[in-house]
C-alpha cells in the first residue's frame, strides 16, 4: 500500500489537533485498562496466595462439621469450632498404619487480636505451605517448654515484639477477653519468617501452655510468672534461668534487678527442654501426613466412620479448591464488570470518532485531491482508533503499576495478599491484546464510513 | 494535454445525464477559463478529470493517457502525479502548518518527488521557495493555518497544487472568497507559476469578470449538450 509513515504522521497530527476529545477518550480507556489489569492481578494473586496457604498436608481431622468450616477454622483461623477432638482419639489415629506425622492444633485463644495456636514441635518440622516449603525461623528457634512462644512474622512486626520479651496470652478470642491471664507470661523464643499465610498472624504455644492457661482461669490463680508486669520495660532481660524457675520460684524481682545492672539484650536462647504436651483432654483439630496416598484414602474413610466420636477428615487441597470455586462466581462477576467498563470506554472512542467524522469530510476531500486513495483514508481513520487504543493501554499500564506500588503495602497489611510487582504476565498481555483488537475493530466502523464518504464526495467538498 | 471526446455522465437514480460533452481540448501551457453557474455539472466534470468519478462513456485523455484504461489505484496515482487542485475555500488541513500543507502535495506522489530531485532540490526547500514566490511571509510558515487570512490560505493551497510541477492545475472557484483586488493578484501569481514550467490551468468560476485574463473562455453550458 505504501505511504504508511505519511498516514501515521497525519493520524498523529490530526489526533493532536483534537486534543481535548482524544485526551478524554484516552483517559477513559486508560482508566478502564487499569481497572481490568488491577482486578485481574488481585484475582490471580489472591488465588495463588489462597491456594498456597497449606500444602503437603494429606488430611485435616476435626470434629464433625462441614468440610469448608473445618478448613476455615483450622487453616485460616476463621470461625469457631465448638466441637473438639478428644486426645484419646488423636492418639489412636496417630498410631494408624502409614501415618508419617501428625500435628495437633488447639485454637480458641488470642493475643491482642491475633490467633493463638497450641501445638507441639511437629508443627515446626512438618507444617508446609506454598510450594511445599517448611516454616523457617527469621530469628530464634522453636519452643522447648511450656513457657515459650513462637510468633508469626506479622505478629512480631505489628506488635513490635522481639526475642526474649515476655507476653501474656489471654483466654478466648478477640481483644476484649473477659479475663487476661496476667499470671501466665510467656517468653518469645522464636519469630518465623514471613509466609504470606495465616501463620504470619499466629502465636504458637505448646499444648501444655494452653492447658495450663485454661486450668488457671477456672481454679485459683497459680503464680508462675513474675506478676505484676512491673518489668515491662526490661522484658528482654529475662534469661533462661528464670524461665525455668517459673514453676517453683517466685523471687524474680531479685533476678530482674540483678540483670538490669548488666544492661539489655542479654537474653540467650538456651533453655531446658520440658514437656510440650501435658495432658490435654481435647484439641481442635490435627493435621496428618502419610507415607503413601493409599493410606490417606483408607485412613480418611476410617476417620469419617470413627465410632468413639463423630470426626471429619478432609483433604485440604480438594477443600481449598471447593472453597475457591465458591468464590469463583464473585471473581467472574468482577472480571465481567471490568470487561464491560473497557467496552464502554471503547464505545466512547467510537462515538467520538463517528461524531467528528462528518466535520472531517473536507479533510478527506483534500487528502483525496492530493492523491490519497480511499484505502489510505480507511487506513488513516483506523490508525487513529488504533493509536488512541494503544496510547490508552499504555497509559493504563502506567496507572496500573502506579496503583500496584501504592496499594501493595495496604493490601499486604490489610488482607495478607501480596501483589507481585512484575512485568505483565502472558495472560495480561493477552488481555491487552484483546483490548487492542477490540479497539481496532471499533475503529473499522468510522474508517469504513470515511471510505465511503471519500468515494461518494469525490473532489467536491460537502459540508 | 487534455482531450475529452463524447463524454456523457449520468448519476445513478437520474434519468437525464448530467454531462454530455462532444469535445473539449486544452493545450499544454494553455490557461482556460471554464464558466459554469452552479448546478451545471461542474463538480461532476472536475471529478471525472481528476479520476475520482468513474467514467461511464466517452473518453478523457490527459497527457495521452486514457483515464478509462487505468485502475482505481492508478487513477489516484495519476492524479497525485499530474494534477494539482485548488478548492474554493478551506483548502488546508487544520492540523498541519502552512509548510506541511504544501509538502502534502508531494506525499502521495513519487513522481513529484522525482521531479524535484531532478531540479536538485528537496520538498521542503521547494515548498518554502513556492510560498515565498506566492507572497507568503517566512514568519508564518510554521504558524497555525487558522491564523492565516483567507487570501494567504488560498496562496498556500496554490503552492500545494504547484509543488512538484504537475502538468494540469484545476482550480475550482479559488477566488470566490477573495475580494476583487486580491482576485486578480491571485490569478496573476497562478499564471506566473504556471508559466515557469508550461503548466495548463483549468480555472472554473461563475464570476465572468475574471474571464478576460485567460487565454480562452469556455462556457460549460455551451459545450454541455444536456
Amino acid at each position: 500500500m505504501g505511504y504508511e509513515m505519511t498516514l501515521l504522521k497525519l493520524a498523529i497530527k490530526s489526533s493532536l489537533n483534537r486534543k481535548a476529545s482524544v485526551l478524554l477518550t484516552l483517559c477513559t480507556i486508560a482508566i478502564s485498562v487499569m481497572l481490568l489489569l488491577s482486578i485481574e492481578r488481585v484475582r490471580q494473586d489472591a488465588k495463588s496466595s489462597f491456594s498456597n496457604t497449606i500444602s503437603g498436608t494429606d488430611l485435616i481431622v476435626g470434629a464433625r462439621t462441614g468440610d469448608i468450616q473445618l478448613l476455615l477454622s483450622s487453616v485460616f483461623r476463621i470461625g469457631h469450632t465448638n466441637n473438639a477432638v478428644s486426645w484419646q482419639s488423636y492418639l489412636d489415629i496417630k498410631d494408624r498404619k502409614g501415618v508419617a506425622w501428625t500435628i495437633p492444633i488447639s485454637l480458641g485463644d488470642s493475643h491482642k487480636g491475633h490467633a493463638v495456636l497450641g501445638t507441639d514441635d511437629a508443627y515446626f518440622t512438618h507444617y508446609r505451605y506454598g510450594k511445599k516449603q517448611h516454616l523457617a525461623f527469621q530469628q530464634g528457634r522453636a519452643f522447648h517448654n511450656g513457657q515459650e512462644v513462637v510468633l508469626g512474622s506479622d505478629v512480631a512486626s505489628k506488635l513490635h515484639y522481639h526475642i526474649g520479651q515476655q507476653i501474656v496470652i489471654s483466654h478466648g478470642m478477640g481483644n476484649t477477653s473477659f479475663h487476661h491471664h496476667d499470671d501466665n507470661p510467656m517468653t518469645i523464643v522464636g519469630i518465623l519468617a514471613p509466609t504470606g499465610t495465616p501463620v504470619d498472624k499466629t502465636l504458637h504455644i505448646p499444648l501444655i501452655a494452653v492447658d495450663e492457661m485454661h486450668q488457671q482461669s477456672h481454679k485459683q490463680p497459680i503464680l508462675i510468672g513474675n506478676k505484676p508486669q512491673k518489668t515491662n520495660d526490661h522484658d528482654h532481660d529475662h534469661d533462661h534461668d528464670h524461665d525455668h524457675d517459673h514453676d517453683h520460684d517466685h523471687d524474680h524481682d531479685q533476678h530482674d534487678t540483678h540483670h538490669d545492672e548488666h544492661g539489655h539484650q542479654q537474653f540467650t536462647l538456651d533453655s531446658q527442654p520440658g514437656d510440650l504436651i501435658g495432658a490435654p483432654k481435647q484439641i481442635t483439630a490435627f493435621l496428618m501426613g502419610f507415607d503413601s496416598p493409599l493410606y490417606t484414602l483408607q485412613v480418611r474413610r476410617n476417620i469419617n466412620m470413627y465410632k468413639a466420636e463423630p470426626l471429619l477428615a478432609i483433604m485440604p487441597g480438594i477443600t481449598l479448591r471447593e472453597l475457591w470455586e465458591m468464590l469463583d462466581i464473585v471473581e467472574k462477576i468482577l472480571l465481567l464488570f471490568s470487561i464491560v467498563v473497557v467496552l464502554v470506554s471503547l464505545l466512547g472512542m467510537l462515538t467520538t470518532l463517528l461524531a467528528t467524522l462528518s466535520q472531517r469530510r473536507r479533510e478527506l476531500a483534500i487528502l483525496r485531491s492530493v492523491g490519497a486513495r480511499p484505502i489510505h483514508i480507511f487506513a488513516l481513520m483506523s490508525s487513529e482508533a488504533i493509536l488512541i487504543t494503544f496510547m490508552g493501554c499504555l497509559a493504563g499500564c502506567m496507572l496500573f503499576y502506579g496503583l500496584l506500588i501504592t496499594a501493595n503495602p495496604l493490601l499486604q497489611s490489610q488482607f495478607g495478599i501480596s501483589l507481585t510487582i512484575d512485568w505483565l504476565s502472558n495472560y495480561e498481555l493477552m488481555l491487552l491484546g484483546a483490548i487492542m483488537a477490540a479497539g481496532t475493530l471499533m475503529g473499522l466502523l468510522p474508517a469504513a464510513r470515511a471510505y465511503f464518504y471519500s468515494l461518494a464526495d469525490g473532489m467536491s467538498i460537502k459540508i | 494535454m487534455l482531450t475529452i471526446t463524447d463524454l456523457t455522465h449520468t448519476w445513478p437514480g437520474q434519468s437525464q445525464p448530467t454531462l454530455n460533452i462532444k469535445a473539449l481540448h486544452i493545450d499544454k501551457g494553455e490557461r482556460v477559463f471554464l464558466y459554469g453557474p452552479s448546478g451545471c455539472g461542474k463538480s461532476t466534470l472536475l471529478g471525472l478529470l481528476a479520476g475520482i468519478n468513474m467514467l461511464q462513456s466517452g473518453q478523457v485523455k490527459i497527457l495521452n493517457t486514457d483515464l478509462a484504461t487505468l485502475s482505481h489505484a492508478n487513477r489516484d496515482r495519476f492524479r497525485a502525479d499530474h494534477i494539482g487542485t485548488i478548492f474554493q475555500s478551506f483548502n488546508l488541513l487544520p492540523y498541519l502548518n502552512p509548510l506541511e500543507n504544501v509538502t502534502l502535495g508531494c506525499e502521495f506522489s513519487k513522481q513529484r518527488h522525482k521531479r524535484l530531485a531532478d531540479k536538485n532540490t528537496d520538498v521542503k526547500t521547494e515548498a518554502t521557495r513556492l510560498l515565498n514566490a506566492l507572497g507568503i511571509n517566512e514568519s508564518v510558515l510554521s504558524q497555525d493555518v487558522s491564523k492565516l487570512s483567507i487570501g494567504q490560505q488560498q496562496r498556500v493551497a496554490a503552492a500545494r497544487a504547484f509543488i512538484g510541477e504537475p502538468e494540469l492545475i484545476i482550480a475550482d472557484e479559488p477566488t470566490s472568497s477573495l475580494d476583487a483586488d486580491n482576485r486578480q493578484a491571485f490569478i496573476e501569481t497562478l499564471f506566473s507559476q504556471a508559466k515557469g514550467y508550461q503548466a495548463s490551468i483549468l480555472f472554473v468560476s461563475h464570476d465572468q469578470s475574471l474571464a478576460s485574463l485567460f487565454d480562452r473562455q469556455i462556457s460549460l453550458s455551451d459545450i454541455n449538450g444536456v
